[in-house]
């Protein structure tokens, strides 16, 4: 079976080394290490924002430098750890960012079903800019699944919340990617939630 | 209409009292800015004493090459000081900025020149002053464009990467930072056209008047300098953030803002 991601052992900037990963569609693969070790840095070089020095990125058995970048991060697609949001409601939100990628707004039962997902139950009407930084990555997380990307790449993506919350959301996008067989790579600094809800760990080394 | 009453030296030196009240106020202000102005004004004399004997020279003896060196000079000056106070550019967008200032100030005079007023394009009595409105409009139109543009970038880097990552063209996310900046550039113009002859009598018109210029002349030139200040501020802001901001990614996608991820 090919892997959805794989990379070669990558270089990037001389002192980041990376070892050679293979990641198959579906797998719930968490990321760790330290501060510095380059978790963020691997996951740019995944969807093309960073070409590496040394060694390839492959997906679908392709190597990423011949694919179109575009087409390429709407499949593999990042959720970095600063959140984004447009001023507006959620709906808003969800039309603005469907805008950009040229798709037409979604129906708002589609919007709800995405925002249980993740846990919030916000009316769409809710205005995001009143709303805590948790609140706000998991709207654009919702934004960002409802996409349906083959790979989703999140960074921290509970670094902002409580414990119960990010168990629920956690096992919520576990059981998502095991149903659509989506890719999920997250990188986490609480090793207990990569036990409890990975299928496989990748450490880095290196780092402060 | 009498002729303008020339001014002796001792006449001129008085004038430089009225600097005394800048001072004062500065000093009850606790402004730390008199050697700025000290210096500001000592180098806007020389300069521009400097200016009056070169321009005297040649008014005297009007020949192109003169015209064009001294309207070269204003281009380089320009470009030197727009270029100095945006450092970060790169290199392709600094050419870019360099090219947009000469091109559009040269298009727009010309057209000026050849076509409105309808005289040879090297007369220095035409050339001259106009190229200096000309350019140092271009000047600030443009340091106030890219300063708009290259800090709304890094204010808005979180929404520049959000959407890189989410697989959007970048010339689609960088597009509305050029607009708005063009905005940006093309108000004080467009707002100093709103006050004019109202609020102000500008420049060229009240010197044109001193001069002994009929109100009636003086006030077409200056309509007729206004509207092609404008479009030089608008054509050298567009063209230096329409092609300058495509020097801020490459082929892959990627971007190449200077600090970001280099």
């Amino acid at each position: 079976m090919t892997a959805i991601l794989a990379s070669d052992k990558l270089k990037f900037k001389e002192i980041l080394n990376f070892p050679p990963v293979a990641i198959d569609r579906g797998e719930v693969i968490f990321i760790t290490g330290r501060s510095g070790s380059g978790k963020s840095t691997l996951l740019k070089m995944f969807n093309g924002i960073y070409t590496p020095d040394e060694g390839a990125v492959y997906y679908n058995g392709i190597d990423i430098s011949e694919l179109d970048t575009l087409a390429l991060r709407k499949e593999v697609l990042l959720v970095a750890q600063g959140v984004f949001l447009f001023s507006g409601t959620i709906q808003d939100n969800f039309a603005a960012f469907y805008d950009y990628r040229e798709l037409p707004p979604p129906q708002a039962e589609m919007i709800e079903r995405f925002l249980q997902l993740c846990c919030m139950n916000f009316p769409l009407a809710a205005r995001c800019n009143t709303m805590s930084g948790g609140e706000r990555q998991r709207i654009y997380l919702a934004i960002c699944l409802s996409f349906c990307p083959q790979v989703l790449m999140l960074d921290e993506p509970t670094s902002a919340l409580d414990a119960a919350t990010a168990n629920r959301l956690l096992q919520n996008l576990r059981d998502f990617a095991k149903d659509a067989a989506v890719t999920l790579l997250i990188i986490s600094h609480d090793p207990s939630l990569a036990e409890k809800y990975g299928d496989r760990v990748i450490a880095l080394e290196g780092g402060a | 209409m009498n002729g303008i009453i020339e001014l002796n030296l001792f006449q001129f030196g008085l004038v430089y009292l009225l600097l005394l009240v800048i001072l004062a106020i500065m000093k009850k202000s606790r402004i730390k800015q008199t050697r700025l102005l000290l210096v500001a004004s000592l180098r806007m004399t020389v300069q521009l004493v400097l200016a009056g004997l070169i321009l005297t020279y040649i008014f005297g003896n009007p020949q192109p090459i003169f015209t064009t060196l001294y309207v070269c000079a204003m281009i380089g000056f320009s470009i030197h000081r727009v270029l100095s106070k945006n450092p970060t550019l790169n290199r392709r967008f600094k050419w870019i900025v360099a090219l947009s200032i000469a091109g559009a100030g040269l298009l727009i005079e010309l057209f000026f020149i050849k076509v409105v007023i309808g005289t040879a394009i090297f007369n220095p009595q035409y050339a001259i002053p106009l190229s200096g409105m000309i350019f140092g409009n271009t000047m600030t139109g443009l340091n106030l464009g890219l300063k708009s543009f290259t800090e709304s970038i890094e204010a808005e880097k979180n929404r520049i990467e959000t959407l890189l990552n989410l697989g959007v063209r970048p010339s689609k996310i960088l597009l509305p930072f050029v607009n708005n900046s063009l905005e940006t550039a093309l108000l004080p113009t467009m707002n100093s056209m709103i006050g004019m002859g109202i609020v102000s009598l500008p420049g060229m018109m009240t010197g044109q008047i001193l001069s002994g210029t009929l109100p009636a002349v003086a006030i077409l030139y200056q309509i007729a300098i206004m509207i092609a200040i404008c479009t030089v501020v608008c054509l050298s802001v567009f063209s230096s953030l329409y092609w300058g901001h495509k020097t801020l990614y490459n082929q892959r996608n990627q971007l190449l803002i200077p600090g970001w991820y280099n």
